[in-house]
């Protein structure tokens, strides 16, 4: 009787397996564990996580890793996943000239055209010229009330700009009624006698002049050449509850598109392709160029620095001279990027586009047998490389209930999405394509503007509720749920995700139907794309009905929402397609790991 | 039928007039009516909840002298919101706020 350790080192956890070997050869399960991996999938520092997963493993059944007599790790495929954004276009603006927000309470309503005018400098204004008065938060409400008041007989108020969060405080205290805009921080940006238009939105309703390009044109007088330039004013300004636009003499806003660089595929079919055609094209050129030995970018461009940044970060591992390290497959994807306007009042961003990619770089092997003696040398077990990543896998999945070959696997992780087809002879057929959960989480972290990796990982993973009294809260799917105990006031109002130990608030004030959407959308994007093209490379005859059943495994299965959203898409091929539970256990993850401790079985018979 | 119009109800004792407005401004700019009611005991616990409970909004504010503390309907008294023992400007500004998002189901602030 001896307990045998399969280990599994993939690019976000490690996972363990113990399995206790009989003298028939029969193997009995004992226990399993998983930890994030430390370090870089294949060096050496990934030891840490392996000895503490196994010693979560072992003491979860009362044993040390000292009774651990084999220890079997995977010959990891030696492919790393790595993702990176690029923005396509910018918004410029070369001398300030507008400020869109949205305070949460504006007040008055509809439009004003008139000059800045600083309340301090308010004694020099001419009667029956308009202005729009600008009050920085020296002022309280009642002095700003007051002074308007008094000047409203000599002079013409169309409009009101504060700092102080204190728009309907003033107006209660107006005899005039006029919009009034608060909250813009940089008050102290607008420029004293220039032509400005304000628009406060009714309530329940948008901007409508200032988001339209005519309807600026209307409010100051532009012409058609002027129109055209702020056309990406209007656009900025979609959606916000009040906008201010300036009309500053040599002011000019414009949208630039980045030179984004050129990739070159090195294949069967070499091609090139210009980054800014888009994702699609991107995809298309890459399914059309048959076997890609290699992936570069033009040099000196965003995308050429960031493939050679991927294949310098994979030299740093493979130590060997003449390491030959290839991007053997790229994914890209479209998406909408926030970003900062340059040159603008109040912090405004504007939605660029940009293109999210993620890459495959290959080496010809990984150090593991560094890895193997550093373990073994440490514990003092014997430690063997033992197997395909791939063939482990699909024996592990076969453990799933209710699966028999012919059998496909979509391996879905962290960093890639691997596919193998085992056939009923055993011969494996496999595939490992760039794109999987890390990329999901750095779609949801631009699209959504949350500049916290972290953040954007959770949204990934749990689903989303909004907390609407402190006794009940909305799920994302409409039903409501009552709690007992009063919910924190910390999160009264607020968009929360359900995670296991409690809940978590969302900082960033974004509606619970945007995040749902911007998350679905990733997913689909990253897994709905590559589990067809992996499936389509591996299946007999590259034809997708000849695949029958496919058994989902990997950290990305356990997702709430991607398996379903892969059998929906499946389902029009005939393909029973379902999340992996390996040994009837442990869910869709343990997969490899299991492998390992079975195929000992084996090359012991 | 609704006779009197929905409001937060405020309970004092012995208030700080210039918490006391800040408080009011707080609620005014989110544009949610406020009644202020004198009370003869002096616990902003028990000011808080009563004017919570009062409250046909369910959201009230008990202040005695500077101490002004936000309760909701169905919150066990003493477990405040929210609350100050000598709130500054801001934070009255703040509280009075609160007391209105909370009707509006709006994040507190």
């Amino acid at each position: 009787m001896s307990l045998i350790a399969g280990v599994d080192i993939g690019n976000s956890t490690t996972e363990v397996c113990v399995g206790e070997a009989a003298a028939d050869g029969t193997i009995h399960f004992l226990t399993s564990a998983s930890r994030p991996t430390t370090g870089t999938k294949g060096t050496v520092a990934n030891t840490h996580a392996i000895k503490a997963a196994l010693n979560r493993a072992m003491s979860s059944i009362g044993r040390t890793i000292s009774d651990i007599s084999l220890i079997r790790l995977n010959e990891a495929a030696p492919v790393i996943g790595d993702t990176a954004m690029e923005t396509l276009t910018e918004t410029i603006i070369t001398d300030s000239s507008m400020i869109g927000h949205n305070p949460s309470t504006p007040a008055g309503a509809g439009q004003a055209v008139g000059e800045i005018l600083l309340i301090d400098n308010l004694s020099r204004g001419i009667p029956g010229t308009p202005y729009i008065v600008a009050a920085d938060d020296s002022y309280s409400y009642e002095e700003v009330a007051a002074i308007l008041n008094q000047s409203a007989d000599t002079l013409d108020i169309a409009g009101v700009i504060l700092k102080a969060d204190e728009a309907v405080l003033v107006e209660n205290r107006l005899r005039k009624k006029i919009p009034i805009i608060d909250e813009v921080a940089r008050i102290d940006k607008l420029p004293d006698g220039v032509l400005a238009a304000i628009e406060v939105a009714l309530p329940g309703q948008t901007v409508r002049m200032l988001s339209n390009p005519y309807g600026i044109a209307t409010l100051l007088h532009l012409n058609a050449e002027e129109t055209r330039t702020v056309t990406p004013i209007a656009k900025s300004l979609i959606g916000k509850r009040s906008a201010v636009v300036l009309k500053t003499p040599g002011g000019n806003v414009r949208e630039n598109v980045l030179p984004a660089g050129e990739i070159y595929l090195n294949a069967e079919n070499s091609a090139s392709i210009n980054l800014d055609e888009g994702a699609a094209e991107i995809m298309k050129a890459v399914a059309d160029a048959g076997k890609i030995h290699d992936i570069s970018g033009q040099p000196d461009t965003n995308v050429g620095n960031m493939l050679t940044r991927i294949k310098r970060g994979m030299g740093e591992l493979d130590h060997t001279p003449d390491a030959d390290i290839r991007i053997t497959d790229i994914l890209a994807v479209d998406t909408l990027a926030p970003v900062l306007i340059s040159g603008a009042l109040a912090g405004e961003t504007c939605l660029e586009k940009a293109v999210g990619i993620a890459a495959m770089v290959k080496t010809q092997h990984l150090p593991m047998r560094e890895i193997a003696d550093k373990l073994k040398m440490e514990l003092g077990t014997d430690v063997r490389i033992a197997g395909v990543e791939a063939v482990m896998a699909s024996l592990g999945a076969l453990t799933t209930p209710g699966t028999k070959l012919p059998l496909a696997i979509l391996d879905m992780g962290g960093g890639s999405t691997d596919a193998a087809v085992i056939s009923e002879d055993g011969r494996v057929t496999m595939t490992h394509q760039a794109g999987a959960g890390e990329l999901v989480s750095m779609l949801i972290e631009t699209e959504l503007g949350l500049g916290d990796r972290h953040i954007a990982e959770q949204i990934k993973k749990y689903p989303l509720a909004k907390v609407e009294s402190l006794f009940h809260m909305r799920m994302e799917n409409g039903q409501m749920t009552f709690v007992d105990e009063s919910i924190d006031p910390r999160f009264y109002g607020r968009v929360i995700l359900l995670a296991e130990d409690g809940y978590i608030r969302i900082e960033k004030e974004l509606p619970m139907e945007k995040i749902v959407q911007v998350r679905r959308d990733a997913k689909r994007k990253v897994f709905v794309t590559n589990a067809f093209r992996a499936l389509k490379s591996v299946a007999p005859g590259q034809d997708l009905k000849n695949i029958s059943n496919v058994v989902l495994v990997g950290g990305s299965a356990e997702d709430f929402e991607i398996p379903e959203m892969l059998m929906e898409e499946f389902a029009d091929y005939r393909i029973v397609c379902g999340r992996g539970n390996i040994r009837g256990t442990e869910g869709p993850r343990n997969a490899v790991a299991t492998g390992l401790v079975l195929s000992y079985a084996g090359e012991r018979q | 039928m609704i006779i009197k119009r929905p409001s937060i109800f405020i309970y004092v004792n012995h208030p700080d007039p210039s918490v006391l407005k800040e408080l009011c401004a707080g609620i005014e700019e989110e544009g949610v009516f406020f009644d202020i009611k004198e009370m003869d005991y002096d616990s902003p616990d028990e000011l808080a909840w009563n004017a919570a409970n009062d409250s046909m909004l369910g959201s009230g504010i008990g202040m005695c002298r500077t101490h002004a503390a936000l309760q909701m309907r169905g919150i066990e008294k003493g477990h405040n919101i929210e609350s100050y023992l000598a709130p500054d400007k801001e934070q009255s500004r703040k509280l009075g706020a609160n007391s209105a998002r909370a009707i509006k189901k709006l994040a507190f602030k």
